[in-house]
């Protein structure tokens, strides 16, 4: 569903390097790096949102849904939580099955600015959800959250992608927990410019299925 | 706050007090009291004049205003958002700033004659740059964050507009709105002075030409009290209402 093919260089790109690799349905990674090196650079540049790479380097499948759970939440601090499922298109009868989902059932009408920092990514991630995302790209999903906070958002996501075997997943991390708990394949951001390395890999979910 | 409110309750009853006392003192038409002031605007009112040149002033006013409001946002909007947009106007943007109102005025009679469309069209002109600056620096400062948000999920330009955009940009509309009506009103009294036959504007005109102390006065005032009903009445809810979601966390925190 995607292909990488990134030669930053030639591209005259200020963060990212040489950059090979694929996504396929299923796939469950992991992307490791120190901090700066370029992990959420390439998290936009797969989302879109990166103008200094010709189109070419990122070859997407055409009309690719895209779910991104960004590190701030970035809901629309003046529309409520319904508002804000509404506006990426989630019918009425699904926004408050994507809330329970997230556990904010009850919580539709409220604000963001009216969310604990945990309850708010939950939220960012149900929008994720609405749009019904064949790649779920996560921004460090458990940065500034407490140790009971950070149990519980694992488990909630290990149930969701449990739920959606074809979802791919991209996750943004340094604890190799999360690695363990929800990823099969592990990519590994290197040096500067960023490289890709990918690390321990079992095959892509497809595969590992099919053997 | 409260401590200090009664201050504000003070100055308007003193300065009148002290009016009606040198009024009283130099006893001339020149300088009438409040009494006679209150008593003319009274009789304007029971005329119905007061009625009829306060609405054509105020037609004026909404006219140039909703024109000057929507020209102005545009521009203002483009030439935060496109750089090339904003080095073509920007000179023009201070050319026109620095522009007397008068000026615009005068041209535009010369060149229409003494119409009703010269006379909008001046308070427009001279209105249009201010709002484009006030709103450019609105559409520069939003959020970057929220735009790569909207990118992902594929709103449509409208949408943008609507729900990410405007909100940002509300406080610099409604700063765009205050200055604006108080510019507006001043430049549409010179308007109706120098070239039409009915307004608030006109009607300064007739008692100037006869030294109407009292006149002159009593039309001040009513003015000012449309301009702060309308603050009152118009402003103060809009902002409340676009703002409550900035309150509303805080309870929370």
């Amino acid at each position: 569903m995607l292909e990488l093919a990134i030669d930053g260089q030639a591209a005259g790109h200020p963060v990212l390097g040489t950059l090979h690799a694929r996504i396929a349905p299923g796939d469950r990674i992991c992307l490791l790096g120190s901090s700066g090196i370029g992990k959420t650079t390439l998290l936009n540049a797969i989302a879109g949102l990166d103008h200094g790479l010709p189109a070419t380097m990122i070859r997407r499948r055409p009309g690719l849904r895209i779910g991104y759970l960004f590190q701030e939440h970035r809901l629309l601090p003046w529309r409520t939580l319904r508002q804000n499922l509404a506006l990426v298109g989630a019918t009425p009868g699904r926004i408050e099955t994507l809330l329970a989902q997230v556990g904010l059932q009850g919580c539709a009408e409220r604000l963001p600015d009216q969310l604990s920092l945990g309850m708010a990514r939950r939220a960012a991630l149900a929008r994720c959800l609405a749009v019904e995302p064949e790649l779920l790209l996560l921004d460090e999903p458990f940065a500034s959250l407490d140790a009971p906070r950070v149990a519980e958002l694992r488990v909630l996501l290990a149930g969701l992608l449990d739920a959606r075997p074809e979802m791919a997943m991209l996750c943004v991390t340094h604890d190799p927990r999360d690695a363990e708990a929800l990823a099969n394949r592990r990519w590994q951001l290197l040096g500067t410019p960023a490289t890709l390395v990918e690390v321990a890999t079992g095959g892509t979910g497809a595969e590992r299925a099919a053997g | 706050m409260n401590g200090t409110r009664w201050a504000a309750w003070l100055a308007l009853p003193l300065a009148a007090a002290l009016w009606a006392a040198i009024a009283g003192w130099l006893a001339t038409p020149l300088l009438p009291g409040p009494a006679k002031v209150l008593e003319v605007a009274w009789q304007l009112l029971a005329s119905g004049a007061l009625g009829e040149h306060l609405g054509a002033t105020l037609r004026r006013v909404a006219i140039a205003f909703a024109l000057a409001m929507a020209l102005g946002t545009a521009l203002g909007i483009g030439m935060g958002r496109s750089r090339l947009l904003d080095a073509f106007c920007d000179p023009l943007l201070v050319l026109f700033l620095n522009l007397p109102a008068l000026v615009t005025i005068i041209l535009l009679y010369v060149w229409f004659g003494l119409v009703e469309t010269a006379a909008v069209l001046a308070v427009v002109i001279n209105k249009v740059p201010n709002v484009a600056v006030t709103l450019r620096e609105g559409a520069r400062s939003l959020d970057p964050r929220l735009e790569q948000m909207a990118a992902v999920y594929r709103f449509s330009h409208w949408r943008r507009l609507r729900h990410v955009w405007l909100p940002q940009l509300f406080p610099f509309w409604m700063a765009a709105t205050r200055g604006g009506l108080a510019l507006i009103w001043k430049i549409v009294l010179v308007v109706e002075l120098l070239g039409r036959s009915d307004g608030v504007g006109f009607q300064l005109h007739m008692a100037f030409q006869v030294f109407d102390v009292a006149a002159i006065l009593a039309w001040s005032l009513a003015f000012i009290a449309v301009v702060q009903a309308i603050e009152l009445l118009l402003l103060q809810p809009l902002e409340r209402r676009a703002s409550r979601w900035r309150t509303a966390g805080v309870a929370h925190a």
